[in-house]
């Protein structure tokens, strides 16, 4: 072997010429992300993969001597065929669609209402934005006790205008999901706002000076021009709000515990009893895979409608 | 900054981080040394509380009502032994959890822990916890075992071997509230059918007072209270193989039974945890309630109670012309089978302390439960709580297993607390209930 200045090349000199052209190239910024590359990869990636490995085998957490046997896609045959992974799933698309729609409206109407720059409504902006910044197991638990059928605030209101609660909106059948959005709405509707305030922001003057010129009428200017015009960023919030929806979990666990019953026993939730109270890994790591892929499959016809738009 | 010095101060910084990731992680990869298997744990030579002196103990507790006593009596422990010993509070489902990820990981972060009646066969079969059997062999002269109740050994007994040590004894117990029941001028019910009757005549929803309160929220609190009753009207939840059998006609018809009484119960019942159940008869909208006896201290408690002076108990009501038998449970007190032998010796030193007769009344003055006969005989104790002997009649005729102390409870526990909740609020019949409680069971045995 020769090198470009015609010198016979060991191996060593091999090995000193790509550490040279690491160091030279583009090695110091490959070397400044390695950190954060390990530390993704062992955060996030390798318990991915562990998860992909374990939903192929049959593991019970708590067993003494740790049997990990090989059943391929067992898990996932049980999962299609179990009524309570089936009920969960209808269970979480039913909250997704509640809390994504009405959070959707009402995020639209608050960011129109307040799109102005008066002192007034950027305070009460201010205020909107306190619920996002709690936890959500806090708000769960603070909603519980409004929602409490012997001492909540919300049931003894209820009575005074007439409308019995029974056992609570908590626990009955037909009110448990409607209350439950209902937290979800209190506090992330809030965030559909200041996406909606960005994206009216940021729309052209020139169309409404047009439009009014031409006579249309707020309606008009609003359902005509502001709406189209709005599609990415709904398409965005979209996104985004039904992705988090899908992985609900806190509000479920500190208000109903999945009850009444099952009714609000949304697909996280039923992964959480099958892996911490049966300790049944394989079948909740299969679980858990099944919802990553619905969200990833809505992700991407999510982005696919809104790479559509933006042609 | 040339690019030369640009290329050798990024990989200094590099170089520094990756130091700091590593010393970061170091301690994590040293594991904590092995403890030995029990069998060869060498006896520590000294036997008293000399074994303590230095060492750091942690206990994981209940948040039940003899955590008060715990508070109370650990600092004299301490003073006593020279040890430290820190106590975790937790929930029923996160002490329940944070022990099985301590016993399952082998991290030995708690070496006391209470151990729920029902926990006795998993534990034991998991060889989660110490059997203290060579402890109490050793130690016999001093440990008094005659004292301690029989029933009260089912606290952490598991296939003769004692997995746990008595810590509180509770006797389930009919709890009513005497001025409600005068002013509608009923006796206190001595069977379950006088109970529902009981119960009818004492709601009055209008004026927002009911018969009883009862646990209905789907868990382990609407299983534990669906059992007590089967143990009342005298079923049971296991068939004569030792295998579960929920879904027999006699357990559908107590299931019907149990759906009757919540028609007179408040309307958050089906909602009810142990601390709702206890506030809806502490304010004194509810007039009956059964429960555990360690609660009724804290009836005579200004500061938690609105009913001072107006609440008794009574033995717990059983089918008419069934014999009587009384639910027993409530907890024992564990080693960790990781925790090093010194953790060890000095967590039986506490073990000791704790249960000693003279020890025992200060844990019932601070609100703890009684294990010992001669506890609850003490001319002391009886004075300052009259309901003693019919609690120790209660503990006599006591039976510590109608919650199956078996390794699959949480199982049968996970399926009732369920389905029971689901027939509760109207989504599925008795029969489907027990029905899917029984094929969740048996899909899931092991």
């Amino acid at each position: 072997m020769v090198n470009s200045s015609n010198q016979p090349t060991t191996k060593r000199r091999h090995w000193v010429a790509s550490v040279r052209r690491i160091y030279r190239g583009d090695g110091p910024y490959w070397a400044m992300l390695l950190p954060l590359l390990v530390f993704v990869v062992v955060v996030a990636i390798y318990p991915l993969l562990f998860s992909f490995r374990i939903s192929l085998f049959k593991y019970r957490l708590t067993d003494p001597d740790q049997v990990q046997t090989f059943i391929g896609l067992s898990n996932y045959l049980r999962a299609f065929l179990d009524p309570a992974v089936l009920n969960a799933i209808k269970v979480t698309l039913v909250y997704v669609a509640g809390t994504v729609i009405v959070e959707l409206v009402l995020g639209l109407g608050l960011a129109s209402l307040l799109a102005s720059e008066m002192r007034m409504t950027r305070t009460i902006r201010a205020f909107l934005l306190i619920p996002m910044a709690l936890p959500p197991l806090v708000v769960g638990l603070v909603w519980k006790s409004l929602y409490n059928a012997d001492f909540g605030v919300i049931p003894y209101y209820l009575k005074q205008i007439g409308i019995g609660v029974g056992r609570g909106p908590l626990a009955e059948l037909g009110w448990a999901m409607p209350a439950v959005i209902l937290i979800d709405v209190w506090q992330w509707a809030p965030l559909m706002m200041i996406i909606f305030l960005a994206g009216l922001k940021s729309l052209p003057v020139e169309p409404y000076e047009a439009a009014y010129a031409d006579g249309a009428t707020r309606w008009d200017r609003f359902a005509f021009i502001t709406l189209p015009l709005l599609k990415p960023t709904i398409l965005l919030a979209l996104l985004l709000r039904t992705m988090q929806s899908f992985k609900v979990f806190d509000t479920i666990y500190a208000t109903t515990g999945g009850g009444p019953g099952s009714v609000t026993t949304v697909l996280n939730f039923h992964i959480y009893t099958v892996g911490m109270t049966f300790f049944d890994m394989g079948y909740a790591a299969a679980l858990a895979n099944i919802l990553m892929v619905i969200i990833a499959v809505l992700s991407i016809v999510y982005i696919m409608l809104l790479e559509r738009q933006q042609l | 900054m040339n690019s030369k010095r640009w290329r050798k101060l990024s990989f200094l910084f590099v170089g520094v981080m990756i130091l700091g990731l590593v010393s970061c992680t170091a301690p994590a990869a040293v594991a904590p040394p092995a403890a030995p298997a029990a069998g060869e744990a060498a006896p520590v030579a000294a036997v008293g509380l000399e074994v303590c002196k230095g060492q750091n103990l942690v206990l994981a507790s209940m948040t039940d009502q003899y955590i008060a006593a715990f508070r109370a009596l650990i600092p004299k422990f301490e003073e006593a032994s020279g040890a430290t010993v820190t106590m975790d509070e937790l929930g029923y489902v996160d002490l329940y959890q944070k022990l099985i990820a301590d016993f399952v990981g082998h991290t030995a972060n708690y070496d006391l822990m209470t151990v729920d009646i029902v926990w006795s066969g998993e534990f034991g079969q998991n060889k989660y916890t110490l059997p203290l059997d060579t402890f109490m062999e050793r130690d016999q002269a001093e440990l008094q075992l005659d004292d301690i109740l029989p029933v009260a050994w089912t606290l952490g007994e598991w296939q003769g071997a004692h997995v746990a040590y008595p810590l509180a004894g509770y006797a389930n117990v009919l709890n009513y509230n005497k001025d409600l029941l005068a002013q509608a001028g009923i006796e206190p019910p001595k069977t379950q059918e006088e109970l529902l009757a009981a119960a009818e005549k004492l709601t009055d929803a209008a004026k927002g007072t009911f018969g009883i309160a009862l646990l209905g929220a789907k868990g382990s609190a609407v299983a534990q209270d669906y059992m007590s009753w089967v143990q009342q009207h005298g079923g049971s939840i296991l068939d004569d193989n030792g295998k579960a059998a929920l879904n027999t006609p006699e357990n559908v018809e107590i299931l019907k039974f149990f759906g009757e009484l919540f028609k007179y119960a408040p309307p958050g019942a089906t909602d009810y945890w142990w601390d709702q159940r206890e506030t809806a008869f502490r304010t004194g909208n509810v007039a009956m309630m059964e429960g555990w006896s360690i609660a009724r201290a804290g009836y005579e408690n200004p500061d938690l109670s609105s009913i001072v002076g107006k609440a008794d108990l009574t033995s717990a009501p059983v089918k008419a012309g069934m014999e009587p038998q009384y639910g027993f449970g409530g907890w024992g007190i564990g080693i960790n089978a990781d925790s090093t032998p010194e953790e060890q010796a000095c967590a039986w030193q506490f073990i000791k302390w704790l249960s000693s007769p003279e020890i025992q009344k200060d844990w019932l003055r601070n609100d703890g439960a009684p294990i010992r006969r001669s506890t609850m005989t003490d001319p002391e104790i009886v004075a300052a709580y009259p309901w003693m002997p019919l609690l120790l009649e209660s503990f006599e005729k006591g039976d510590g297993d109608y919650r199956p102390r078996i390794p699959q409870y949480s199982l049968i526990q996970d399926a009732l607390g369920t389905h029971v909740n689901a027939f509760l609020v109207g989504q599925e019949t008795a029969e489907q209930a027990l029905e899917a409680a029984q094929k969740q069971v048996d899909d899931n045995w092991q």
